[in-house]
Order: structure tokens, then C-alpha cells, then sequence
């Protein structure tokens, strides 16, 4: 626990450095403070990984408020193992930032950054590692808190404002769930302490478990709760991103594997309605992001996917150990717990590689992008590791954690009951689709922003971004191979063994038929090369307006998940000639409906509002009302106090 | 044991007492509404009378001649100077309920306090401090029925000095005496208050002329 200590006093001093500087534009001790949280964030990374290892819980408690008030923490396995997750992605953004955040205009804001994404990291550890729910209570509100302000950065922009408002509402939602939740146990166990208790009646369980899926979905972006992910992603700096999509919903993940393995009884019903809603917002996470063109939003709805499939992992988990099939359950939960982890890092590295473009670029727009692999070859290159691995292609970590899951879901024939393997199988095709579905996307992606021909003057003259840009995505990338190809190796180090192949011989097959194929290509080809125009369609000067664009890519599918974009298309078109086959000018626009805003954000929003206005109107009125109030409240109470008391 | 008379005289005085809630209600002479005030007063002291006589206890006795002094001679003496000097001696302006219905609800109102409290005291219909709570909370509820429904704030008043008289009564039967004192001090202070601004503004005034009044006083403020 000393070195943890010594983890966040360094972090402490690093934002302490720059608070005091605050007036002062100096990048070196801004410099300087990002190196004391890279050190305090290897502390982490080594503390982290040691206690995982090592499986012996460390355990700290200080400051007691009041008889059953105290922050006392606990690490045990699963939170060393988060907090491994937490610092790796905060190590990475850590050093990505030392160029990233000299970028912002506002010397002020520049320094304050850096205290701020101190504490949100700090928050996420200490919520990670507290041993009861109301220290928990509390740093969840101070990572509420300071994501909101990183939200904020940019809140000269309508667009920010707007986001983060939206953000701040549910992340307050959010925790007046949790709060709702943790009295509940409270209530119950008379302790705040994180532990399983006998004492739990059936109704306090489900309660409290609808209270805290509900408060960890909302931060988790479970869907129909995702709607503040894709704004408050967008409009925050890249490096934010990076740590909110990367772990601050894997934050929220942590606080429903706690609870639900370690403090509650878990049903059936629990596992199923998991189970269904990561499937749900695997499916229609991915879908929406295939439709968006602004990447970080892309990349946002990415993570409501993959936050699906994780869900996907603990749902299965819970119905397996319904069932009394251990080993399966073991699995899903393996499975889950290494795709919080391989996200954490794939999804980082593609925020960071993402704002990299678009801080070359200046636009989030990939239609306007285009032939960057040229200009940023080692960022397209990162982002090409972090899409194959976000893809589920092997050798790359995301694979391995699909299989796992893939894996679970082939041995639901295990399971007595006929209606469950039906639900199981129907996930499973779904979750296949998803796959699929997220390849699709990555291919629009990688292959609109970086191949093909530049689609404006800033695109082309963009260039490599400084170093410590791309030493922090590297890592990650390094990471993304290496949890991919050792994957195995690793498994067993930790005592277990997952039936799944072993990923290093698998990526040894595959870099030997890889040359192979290129020696007999080569072979064959006769070393004879042929140079010829591309065909342009009959146009003269073949230019990057006639380059497959993104919403080109994306149309046949946008066609064909009408029903849930509920797409409308407008097509207009002139000709030169009555006979409408010279054509002469044109405009097509594809609008989608955004459903879930339209269909529930807003209406709810709308009746909120209504119910405002009228406790307004009820409120703003004379003495006389007011004790007109005071006289029926006094009347209910008596007869409250007689019949219902 | 209470003396069989002296319970069969305060249940005649409580409904008595009930009667003058009743009246003040109703009443738009400003003269006859400080008059019941009186008499309801002057019943409530007699009321503390009989509970001296039965118990002993001269805090009562203290109660009865603080009650006779203040309000059956000081207070309805106070208001009806002023009720002279401005010239003014009705009130008909009601607001929210006309007197018929405010009586009507007065009478429901009585009958669900008194099955509230049957069921929450558990004691017999004929106990008399049972029935000494209800009346008491009955009076502080048709007092602030008549802060509500009334418009003049000298008016208000009498709603707010019949409060007083039920918080009074309820505290006689129910509470502690130091509770009845407490609670005595605030509410009295809460009268002061009123009638000051009466006596200072004038009987006529209303609630917005009075807002209009002190809002006048934030100029000071603002220099």
C-alpha cells in the first residue's frame, strides 16, 4: 500500500505544481507535472499488476468521520486487475498529452488541465479501490466532477456547452441511482462496507440491483442510457476521450462486477436481462456508428458496443452460474473481464491516434479527410493495429476476447432449459452480426480517412504529429499485439487455462503463410510490372470528389437497417436534356432519425419540463396560497397519521 | 378523578367555544368579529378556571387571568380603536371559500380530526383530554382557514389570535406546560408582528399593500 501512497502523492504534487502556476504560461512545469503523473501512473502500472499476481489483498483504512463513516480501502484481485487497466490507458494519455494539451489556446486552461485529468484519474483508482460504498459515493461524484469540467474545455463552442450539460444531467442521474442503491444495502446491513451479506431479503436484493444496474449502466452508456457518450466524447479533448471512453465506463463496469458477484445474490433473470442488454447495445452501438461520419462520435458509439459485449461476458456468466455450470461461467467472466481490459487499450489508442488526425486536420468530419497514410504513416499505422483489433482480427487482443465469448455461447447447449439456449442462440447470431458489423465500420473508417486522395488543402497539408504523440498510442499498440499474440501464455501464468488455441503458434501460422503467399505471388507473377491509369469512369481528371466517400459506404447498409434508423432519403437531380440522361447538376441527402433522442430523451425531457412549470406556477404565488398549502399538507397529515400509520 | 360537573361544564364550553369559531368564520362586521374573538377568549379562560379548580395548579390559574387581561380586554380594545379611527367596520372580501362553504369544510374537517385522533390516541370518546386535543387542533385549523379566506389583514389577525387559542387549548389537554409557553411566545410574537403592521399601515390594508409598503424600504438599500 506504501507505493500506492507514494502513487498518489506524486499525482497530488503534479496537479499541486500547476494549480500554483496557474497564471503562469510555462509549459516546462506543465512538463514537469506530466512527468511526475507518468511516474505516479508506473507506480500504478506496477503496484496493479503485482497485486493481480500475486492474488494477496492489500488493505488501508484512514479517516474515520463518524462510527460507520471512514475511507478504508481494499485491492484485492479484481481491483488490482482495474486498476492495472486504469493507470496503463492513463500512462499512455499521459505522455500523449505532453505535446497534445500545448495545443489549446488558453495558457490558464493548459495548466489547469493537468490537475484536472490528475484528479479524475485519482477518483477512478480511489472508487476502484475503496472498500465501502460511501467513500465510492464520493469519488464517484468527484470523477462525475472533473470529467464534466474536462468535458468543458472547449465551452466557448455551442456544441461543448450543449454536451456537457447533457453529461452532467445523467452522470447526476447516475448517481442519485447509486445513492439510492447503497442506502438500500445500508438499510439492510447496517454497514457500508462492500461485502456479501446473508441478510439481504429477496426484495432489498432485486431492488438494490435494479437501482445499481441502472446508476452503473447510465456511466457505463448501456443502451437506452448511451445517449450522453456520443456528445461528451466528441466535444472533449482527444486525450479525455481517450480516458472516459477507455476507462471511466470500465469504472462502471468494475461497480456492477462488484456488486453483483461480491455483495448481492444474483438471479437468472439478472444474467438474462444483462445478457440482453449488452446485446442490444452491441448491436445497435455498432450500427450507429456505422452511420456517423464525425469520428469521434464513430468511435464513441464503438463503445457503447463494446460495453455490450462486455455486458454480453457478465450476463452469460450469471446464467451459467445459475445453472451450476462453473467452468462455462468462469469463462464468460474471463472473457469479460479481458475485453474491459482489451478495449480499455484498443479504444484509447484510437482516441488518441483519432485526435492526432484531427488535430493535423482540424475537422472531426472524415469525409473530409483522405490519403493521410501518406502525410501521418506511423499514426495510420496505429490506428490500423487498434482498428484490426477492435475488429476481432487475429492475432490482436480483441479477438481473443470475442473467441472466449464466441466460445461461452457454442456450449449453451450445456444448459437444461430449452428457453434459455433459444435466447443464447439468438444473442449469438446478433453478436455474430456485430462482429461483423464493427469490420465494416473500421474498413469505412481507416479506409476514408487515411487511403485514397486528400479531400481538402488542410488534409494534404497535414504532417506527423511530435514524438510523445506517438510513443503513447505505441505503447498501446504494443500492447494490442502483445495481449493478442501471448495471450495464452498469459491465461496460464494466472492459473488458468482457457479452451481456446494458443495465439502465438496461430500467429506464427499466419506470418509464415503471409510470406509464403507474397514468395508465390511474386513467383508467379514473373517480376513483371504493369503501370496503367485508373479507370475514372470517362472523367478527365480523376480528382478526390470521385473517390468512395463514407456516407457512400455507408448507404447500402443505412438502407437496409431502415427500420431502426428509420432513413429518409431526398434526391434531387437536373438535367440538361428533357430526356433526363445528360445529367446536369444533383443533390442527395441521407437523414436519420435519431430515435432515441426523438423517442425518449425528448419526450421525457418535455414532461419534466411540464411538471416544472406547473410546480412553478404552484409556487410562485402569495401568502395566502402558501398557507392554503400549509392547510391541506396539515389535513393529509392527520389523516395520514390516522388510517395509514 | 375530575368532578363530574366540571367535565359536563368544558365539553359545554368547548362547544361554546367551537360556536365562536364558527361565528368569526362567518362574520363581516369587523365589531362583532373582535367581540366573539373576546368571547371565545373569555371561554378559553374559563376553561383553565375549571382545570385550576379540579387540579391546583396556578400555572393555570396565571393562564386564565393572562388570558382575560391580553386577549378579552387589551387586544379587542387595541383593534377596535383602530377599527374607529380609520372608520371602517366591515369585511366582506373572501377569497378561495365563501363563509357557507368555509363552514362546511370547518364541520368535515372537525369530524376527521376527531377520527384521526380516536385512532392515533386510543382513548375513550368521553375522555376529556381527547376531546380537548381535537377541539385545540380544530381551532388552530379553522384560524388558518381564516388567514386563507379572508382578505383584510386585520382579519388574518383574528385567524391567527384563534390559532393561538387552539394551539392553547391543545396544549392545556395534551403537552407540557413549558411547551404551551414556547409555543405561546412564538406565536405571540408572529401577532405582534401582524398588528404592528396593522396599527402602523392602517386597517385597510391588504397583504399586496403591505408587500408594496416594505418594499418601499429597499430603497434605502440601494443607495
Amino acid at each position: 500500500m506504501f507505493l500506492f501512497a507514494i502513487g498518489v502523492g506524486l499525482c497530488l504534487l503534479s496537479a499541486l505544481i500547476c494549480v500554483v502556476n496557474t497564471r503562469r504560461d510555462n509549459s516546462i512545469t506543465r512538463k514537469a507535472a506530466l512527468w511526475l503523473t507518468i511516474a505516479a501512473c508506473l507506480i500504478f502500472v506496477s503496484e496493479g499488476a503485482r497485486t493481480a499476481l500475486n492474488n494477496q489483498p492489500l488493505q488501508y483504512s484512514f479517516s474515520q468521520i463518524a462510527p460507520q463513516l471512514q475511507f478504508s480501502f481494499s485491492i484485492d484481485r479484481l481491483a488490482a486487475f482495474f486498476i492495472l487497466v486504469i493507470s496503463i490507458v492513463a500512462l499512455s494519455v499521459a505522455i500523449y498529452s505532453l505535446r497534445y494539451i500545448e495545443a489549446s489556446t488558453s495558457g490558464i486552461r493548459r495548466n489547469l488541465f493537468v490537475p484536472l485529468m490528475n484528479v479524475f484519474i485519482l477518483s477512478m483508482l480511489c472508487f476502484v479501490a475503496s472498500a465501502n460504498s460511501f467513500a465510492q459515493l464520493l469519488f464517484w461524484e468527484l470523477i462525475s466532477l472533473s470529467s464534466f469540467i474536462l468535458v468543458m474545455y472547449h465551452y466557448e463552442k455551442e456544441e461543448t456547452r450543449k454536451a456537457g450539460i447533457f453529461y452532467f444531467i445523467m452522470t447526476q442521474m447516475s448517481t442519485i441511482f447509486l445513492m439510492l442503491g447503497f442506502i438500500l444495502l445500508y438499510n439492510a446491513t447496517g454497514s457500508f462496507t462492500i461485502a456479501s451479506s446473508p441478510v439481504l431479503t429477496a426484495g432489498t436484493n432485486t431492488l438494490v440491483f435494479i437501482f445499481l444496474f441502472c446508476g452503473f449502466g447510465i456511466k457505463a452508456g448501456i443502451i437506452p442510457f448511451h445517449k450522453w457518450l456520443p456528445y461528451a466524447h466528441s466535444s472533449s479533448p482527444s486525450n479525455i476521450s481517450a480516458l472516459m471512453s477507455g476507462v471511466m465506463i470500465k469504472v462502471a463496469i468494475y461497480g456492477l462486477v462488484r456488486y453483483v458477484l461480491f455483495v448481492l445474490d444474483p438471479q437468472l433473470w439478472w444474467g438474462i436481462l444483462i445478457l440482453i442488454a449488452g446485446t442490444i447495445s452491441a448491436l445497435l452501438g455498432v450500427i450507429y456508428a456505422l452511420k456517423e461520419h464525425d469520428i469521434k462520435r464513430l468511435l464513441a458509439y464503438h463503445s457503447i458496443e463494446n460495453i455490450g459485449i462486455i455486458l454480453i461476458g457478465l450476463g452469460l456468466y450469471i446464467i451459467f452460474d445459475s445453472y451450476g455450470l462453473s467452468d462455462l461461467a468462469f469463462l464468460s467472466l474471463a472473457a469479460s473481464l479481458f475485453h474491459t481490459l482489451n478495449h480499455a487499450i484498443f479504444k484509447s489508442l484510437l482516441f488518441l491516434t483519432a485526435g492526432s488526425v484531427v488535430e493535423e486536420t482540424g475537422t472531426r468530419d472524415i469525409e473530409k479527410m483522405g490519403g493521410l497514410v501518406k502525410t501521418m504513416p506511423i499514426t495510420a499505422s496505429l490506428f490500423l493495429i487498434g482498428a484490426l483489433s477492435i475488429s476481432a482480427l487475429p492475432p490482436f487482443n480483441g479477438f481473443v476476447s470475442e473467441l472466449m465469448i464466441f466460445q461461452a455461447f457454442f456450449q449453451a447447449f450445456a444448459i437444461p432449459s430449452h428457453y434459455v439456449i433459444v435466447l443464447l442462440v439468438v444473442c449469438l447470431s446478433l453478436f455474430a452480426l456485430t462482429s461483423a458489423l464493427a469490420a465494416a465500420c473500421f474498413v469505412k473508417a481507416f479506409g476514408v480517412i487515411f487511403l485514397a486522395m486528400p479531400r481538402s488543402d488542410t488534409v494534404q497539408q497535414a504532417h506527423e504529429v511530435p514524438k510523445s504523440m506517438l510513443i503513447g498510442p505505441a505503447l498501446l499498440a504494443f500492447l494490442c499485439v502483445g495481449l493478442g499474440i501471448f495471450s495464452f501464455q498469459i491465461f496460464s501464468w494466472l492459473g488458468y487455462q482457457p479452451p481456446m488455441p494458443n495465439l502465438l503458434w496461430v500467429s506464427l501460422s499466419l506470418f509464415i503463410f503471409l510470406g509464403l503467399t507474397v514468395i508465390l505471388v511474386r513467383a508467379a507473377s514473373g517480376h513483371v510490372t504493369r503501370r496503367a491509369e485508373t479507370w475514372a469512369c470517362g472523367m478527365p481528371t480523376p480528382d478526390s470528389h470521385s473517390e468512395y466517400t463514407a456516407a457512400g459506404f455507408s448507404e447500402p447498409i443505412l438502407t437496409f437497417f431502415k427500420p431502426i434508423y428509420k432513413t429518409d432519403k431526398v434526391i434531387e437531380r437536373n438535367f440538361w436534356d428533357k430526356y433526363g440522361a445528360v445529367f446536369k447538376s444533383g443533390r442527395a441527402d441521407i437523414h436519420v432519425m435519431k430515435i432515441f433522442e426523438e423517442k425518449l430523451y425528448i419526450p421525457v425531457a418535455n414532461a419534466i419540463r411540464s411538471i416544472s412549470r406547473k410546480v412553478s406556477a404552484a409556487q410562485n404565488v402569495d401568502l395566502d396560497t402558501f398557507i392554503l398549502y400549509s392547510f391541506i399538507t396539515v389535513i393529509i397529515l392527520i389523516i395520514v397519521a390516522g388510517w395509514v400509520l | 378523578m375530575m368532578n363530574p360537573i366540571s367535565i359536563i361544564l368544558i365539553k359545554v364550553l368547548f362547544v361554546f367555544i367551537l360556536g365562536t369559531a364558527a361565528l368569526i368564520i362567518m362574520q363581516k362586521s369587523l365589531r362583532s368579529l373582535f367581540s366573539i374573538y373576546a368571547i371565545q377568549s373569555l371561554l378559553m379562560a374559563f376553561v383553565s378556571l375549571v382545570l385550576f379548580k379540579e387540579t391546583g395548579s396556578f400555572v393555570l390559574l396565571a393562564l386564565a387571568v393572562l388570558t382575560v387581561v391580553t386577549k378579552v380586554i387589551i387586544i379587542p380594545y387595541m383593534l377596535n380603536r383602530v377599527r374607529k379611527d380609520s372608520g371602517i367596520h366591515h369585511d366582506a372580501e373572501f377569497r378561495y371559500l365563501t363563509p357557507v362553504s368555509a363552514i362546511i369544510i370547518g364541520m368535515a374537517l372537525i369530524f376527521v380530526i376527531y377520527s384521526s385522533f380516536l385512532r392515533v390516541f386510543q382513548l375513550s370518546q368521553d375522555n376529556l383530554f381527547f376531546l380537548g386535543s381535537v377541539i385545540g387542533v380544530s381551532l388552530a385549523m379553522l384560524g388558518m382557514l381564516v388567514i386563507f379566506s379572508r382578505k383584510k389583514i386585520v382579519t388574518k389577525a383574528v385567524g391567527y389570535l384563534m390559532m393561538e387559542n387552539g394551539v392553547l387549548l391543545f396544549g392545556v389537554f395534551i403537552a407540557e406546560l413549558p411547551f404551551i409557553i414556547e409555543l405561546f411566545i412564538i406565536v405571540d410574537l408572529v401577532i405582534f408582528i401582524l398588528l404592528a403592521a396593522v396599527l402602523s399601515m392602517g386597517i385597510d390594508s391588504t397583504e399586496e399593500d403591505l408587500t408594496r409598503k416594505l418594499n418601499n424600504l429597499t430603497k434605502w438599500f440601494k443607495q
